[in-house]
């Protein structure tokens, strides 16, 4: 085949608007499959469709105007409501998107796709083949008057006679196709229903098309993720005279990803300047001084959060895959499960949006492996036979909460606990300390699995403690709460965006580290009488839960002197992965937003730290990693 | 002063693609661009474009539906870019009926195998709709007038009431709703025989002569090979092939034949009316309509000579006065006529 010249802009637009596309038919496809009439959906599918053939076309990509033409052709009987979508029918064209999605692939790796497997697309006429059914009786005669034996090369000269040479794309279609076998249902005639209906449509024109009705609904829906291109659709401005409006219309240009990283990177830089700058105006008590910083502040504050808006893309883009893959594996593992979206439209940093997908898809399929029970079992424990689940996000002040809730059987913490034991984890006795949201989180310890054999499903991906380690790798928290046969809530904290994080700078000795902010949970000053030993661990009790306790000092500052401690400490409680821990620090020194720089060679690969960066006051300051320090140091997953 | 184009089309690849081919154009602007027929008619009135590209399928409201308002609330040339399938012919006559003045394929390779050369074609059609400020669309019936003083009408009436026997129309551009409004006219008991050649593709012809035939009191037919002629009937030249008058005066039936890749039109006024002329060389009323180039020109001026009547549709009516304004320019009309005159006048000869 041919090559593509994939560096082409008009094929990479293509590209991002048909993937777009793509996936906004994945999730409509699934929520047809509940509202088969849904004359919204229905149409929204067709267009759809219509949309990528019609681009496709234009760049010439023929297995692809091929496969979306049926498609667009059945859809349309639907719309028409000459048919209703089933269950079989459903995975065809799921399958379609599945060749869909690999023909976008070869066309990104610049080649032309190759043509889909002849078996969908058959599948797809013996579908379209249905819906004409009342004519043949009319028409047949006129058309085969020998009767019956017509083979089907005289059938393809007559058709081609028919069509006379000037529908190219029709006939490139039809090229494209096997001979149909003739359909089951009107096996008396030896023309296929198929040609049957290209000889009506030629004969009496097409049936009838249902004009669409005005959708709001799906328009919202095939709204483009990327915020930077509503833009194209805002209208121009009224005041603009046509003089002005002689200025190209479109008003979007494609910047490549890394242009924006640079750009973040450098208003990074701008942020830790003012932070420098504001910090020597303190010293400087010059009123005039003092407002050109602050103006400095807020237009760099501005700029930063500009630049962070570009890079925002709504969590739907992960989302959007979502109702296929709950509906693939239910419909595998006989399970019968509704999937609810939430917060679709929470927009979070595109970096981000790219690194969650993985650990949501396995969390996902987690809980309906795991945690939604088969559909007798739910109907014995009084539950609706159809399970719950309920993915959503919302954004909560600079992070984004995301939710996983079943309405499963819940986890047992004693069975955790034993189990833990069991594996040879940890003794009897550390196991009953475990509080139960401790012991939730045993699930994300390596080799830990609550199914006694290990199904296809959980099997596939990422382990849960490669879950847990992208998570905390993003600064997330992840919470666990769940009740015996109620159900199980995952709940994932990540910052907003990783380009620059809100820290909490601390003292340790003469050195300052930073702390990244979204772990932080609390703030307090700590009599060290009322500390415990338990197991040979420092602990605190904090509103009547016990924390370990860590002299942080100890780990990182090289002149730590047991008789510096005073009574009373300073304890940040951080989150942990899924735990909960106290910090013993020297000093507070306050909030700030760095940009994370990597360390320089010599520091390269130090464990539990995740960076370094330059303070107000132009000094350089450790970024912390905690799941990592806690792992070097304390000789604890996390 | 350059054209102003509103593009109007739900996928910003098409509209991004669109509107780079016409602003390749020194004489076209794009000024505004609408992603469904809702916007389409806001921008529209605000923009007050020159001519506007519509697209059919789009959520919120369809490009027929948006074509229909626009046309009654702020006249504008609209191009159609229209699937060119069976099933997009019915949307596009649709919008034809809408008062969309022209379609175009929205794969350009159904019109040219030379990307350069369909978009030059998309630019040229705009520029031409673009010129037609106030598009005429099915305007209320008029005051009959001809417009050329040396063919009175009674000359005209008196030349072909002579010995008429089969009355040819061609047009292109505008064509179809031009048809419609004369072909309407005309009584069921119409005394003459019709040859229909509109420039169309052949995804399109038969949809369209079934929608004609259910409009009119005379039968139009999708023209088949073989067909004789008979009264009271018009026979649609099917699309992408070519339609011959053959046999004699007595006898004269359709042969339908492929056409050749060098003929510019498929099907061609031209080499139908020159076949007419062997057969009825004096007894033919030809009517060139609406429409874009010069196709029928020379076979008129053929017909024309040998003693057939000859009209043509007036510039004021004409979607696009091209091809009557060949015919008038060379000065072998007999009567120059507005389009509603044009169906009255053939209504009067039955």
């Amino acid at each position: 085949m041919a090559a593509l010249d994939t560096d082409d802009e008009i094929l990479q637009d293509f590209l991002v608007e048909a993937e777009e596309i793509l996936e906004g038919l994945n999730e409509q496809l699934v929520e047809l499959e509940t509202q088969p009439e849904d004359s919204d959906l229905l149409n929204a599918i067709f267009r759809g469709f219509h949309t990528i053939k019609g681009g496709a076309g234009f760049l010439s990509l023929d297995a692809m105007v091929g496969l979306c033409h049926k498609c667009e052709d059945l859809f349309n009987v639907l719309r028409q409501g000459e048919k209703i979508v089933d269950a079989e029918m459903m995975d065809t064209f799921l399958k379609v998107l599945d060749i869909l999605n690999s023909m976008f692939d070869e066309t990104k790796s610049g080649v032309f796709p190759s043509p889909a497997d002849p078996v969908v697309l058959n599948q797809l006429s013996v579908y379209l083949e249905g819906d004409t059914a009342p004519a043949p009786v009319v028409v047949a005669p006129k058309e085969t008057p020998s009767g019956d034996d017509i083979t089907d090369d005289e059938f393809e000269a007559l058709l081609n006679q028919l069509h006379g040479d000037g529908a190219p794309g029709i006939q490139s279609n039809e090229a494209a196709e096997p001979i149909q076998p003739p359909s089951p249902a009107k096996s008396g005639d030896d023309i296929t229903d198929e040609e049957f209906e290209a000889l009506l449509d030629e004969l009496q024109g097409k049936k009838p098309e249902a004009k669409p009705e005005p959708e709001v609904k799906a328009e919202s829906k095939m709204e483009p993720p990327v915020p930077v291109k509503k833009a194209e659709v805002a209208k121009p401005e009224p005041t603009a005279k046509p003089a002005a409006a002689a200025k190209p219309a479109e008003t979007t240009v494609r910047v490549d990803t890394s242009r924006l990283d640079d750009i973040m990177n450098m208003v990074g830089e701008l942020v830790l300047v003012r932070n420098r700058i504001s910090t020597l105006e303190t010293a400087l008590e010059d009123e005039e001084m003092a407002k050109a910083v602050n103006n400095l502040a807020v237009v760099t504050g501005d700029l930063q959060t500009a630049v962070m808006k570009t890079r925002m893309q709504p969590i739907k883009k992960v989302f959007g895959r979502f109702p296929r893959v709950v509906r693939d594996l239910a419909r595998s593992l006989k399970k019968d499960i509704n999937l609810e979206l939430r917060g679709e439209d929470t927009d979070l940093d595109k970096n981000l949006v790219e690194a969650l997908a993985d650990p949501l898809v396995h969390l996902v399929r987690n809980a309906v492996d795991h945690g939604v029970e088969m559909p007798d079992i739910r109907e014995a424990a009084g539950k609706p036979r159809q399970g719950q689940i309920i993915l959503g996000a919302a954004q909560e002040g600079d992070h984004i909460i995301l939710t996983i809730a079943d309405d499963g059987a819940g986890m047992d913490a004693n069975i955790l606990r034993s189990k833990a034991v069991e594996k040879g984890m940890m003794d009897e006795e550390s196991a009953l300390r475990l509080t139960d949201s401790e012991s939730y989180a045993l699930i994300f310890a390596p080799g830990f699995s609550m199914k006694q054999e290990i199904s296809d499903i959980s099997g596939r991906g990422v382990g849960m403690d490669v879950v847990k380690t992208s998570i905390s790798k993003l600064n997330g928290v992840i919470d666990i709460k769940s009740d015996v046969g109620v159900g199980t809530t995952l709940s994932i904290k990540v910052p907003l965006t990783l380009a620059i994080m809100p820290t909490l700078m601390v003292m340790l000795g003469d050195q300052i580290f930073a702390f990244p902010l979204v772990s932080v949970n609390e703030i307090f000053h700590l009599d060290l009488e009322k500390t415990n030993v338990v197991d040979g661990q420092k602990t605190i009790m904090v509103r009547n839960k016990t924390l370990p306790l860590f002299y942080l000092r100890k780990w990182l500052a090289s002149t730590f002197n047991e008789t510096d401690k005073s009574q009373i400490e300073h304890v940040v409680i951080v989150n942990v992965g899924t735990q909960r821990v106290g910090f013993v620090v020297d000093q507070l020194i306050g909030q700030e937003e760095v940009v994370i720089k990597p360390l320089g060679a010599l520091l390269q690969g130090t464990k539990g730290l995740a960076g370094a960066t330059i303070t107000g006051d132009g000094r350089i300051s450790l970024i912390l990693d905690f799941p990592e320090l806690m792992a070097t140091y304390a000789h604890r997953e996390y | 002063m350059s054209v102003r184009v509103l593009i109007v089309d739900d996928s910003g690849f098409f509209r991004r693609r669109l509107s780079a081919i016409i602003s390749s154009d020194p004489e076209l602007t794009v000024i505004g661009n609408a992603s469904n027929g809702q916007e389409a008619i806001e921008q529209a009135k605000l923009l007050k474009p020159d001519v506007i590209t519509m697209d059919i399928e789009m959520p919120v409201m369809d490009g027929i539906t948006a074509t229909q308002k626009i046309m009654t609330q702020t006249p504008t040339p609209i191009l159609m870019l229209s699937t060119w399938t069976t099933e997009g012919a019915k949307s596009t006559l649709d919008a034809l009926d809408a008062g969309a003045v022209d379609y175009m394929p929205k794969r350009f390779e159904d019109i040219s195998t030379d990307k350069n050369q369909a978009h030059q074609q998309l630019c040229q059609r705009l520029r031409n709709l673009a010129h037609k400020t106030r598009p005429y669309h099915i305007a209320p019936p008029k005051i009959v007038k001809s417009v050329i003083k040396t063919s009175l009408p009674t000359v005209s009436l008196s030349r072909e009431s002579r010995a008429l026997r089969l009355v040819v129309i061609g047009t292109s551009t505008g064509g179809p709703v031009a048809l419609q409004k004369v072909l309407t006219q005309l009584p069921a008991n119409f005394p003459y025989p019709i040859l229909l050649v509109q420039h169309m593709p052949a995804t399109f012809t038969p949809s369209f002569a079934e929608r004609l035939n259910t409009q009119c009191k005379i039968q139009i037919k999708h023209a088949e090979n073989g067909d004789e002629l008979r009264a009271g009937t018009a026979y649609l030249a099917p699309g992408g092939m070519q339609m011959l008058l053959k046999g004699n005066g007595r006898k004269p039936f359709i042969e339908i034949q492929a056409s050749q890749s060098t003929q510019a039109y498929k099907p061609c006024v031209d080499m139908t009316f020159d076949s007419v002329a062997k057969i009825y060389p004096k007894e033919t009323l030809a009517i060139i309509l609406t429409g874009m180039g010069a196709d029928g020109r020379d076979s008129c001026h053929n017909l024309h000579d040998l003693g057939s009547t000859i009209w043509a549709q007036d510039e004021k009516s004409s979607t696009i006065y091209g091809m009557p304004m060949a015919i008038a320019k060379a000065g072998f009309a007999d009567g120059i006529f507005d389009l509603n005159d044009i169906g009255h006048r053939l209504a009067g000869l039955a």
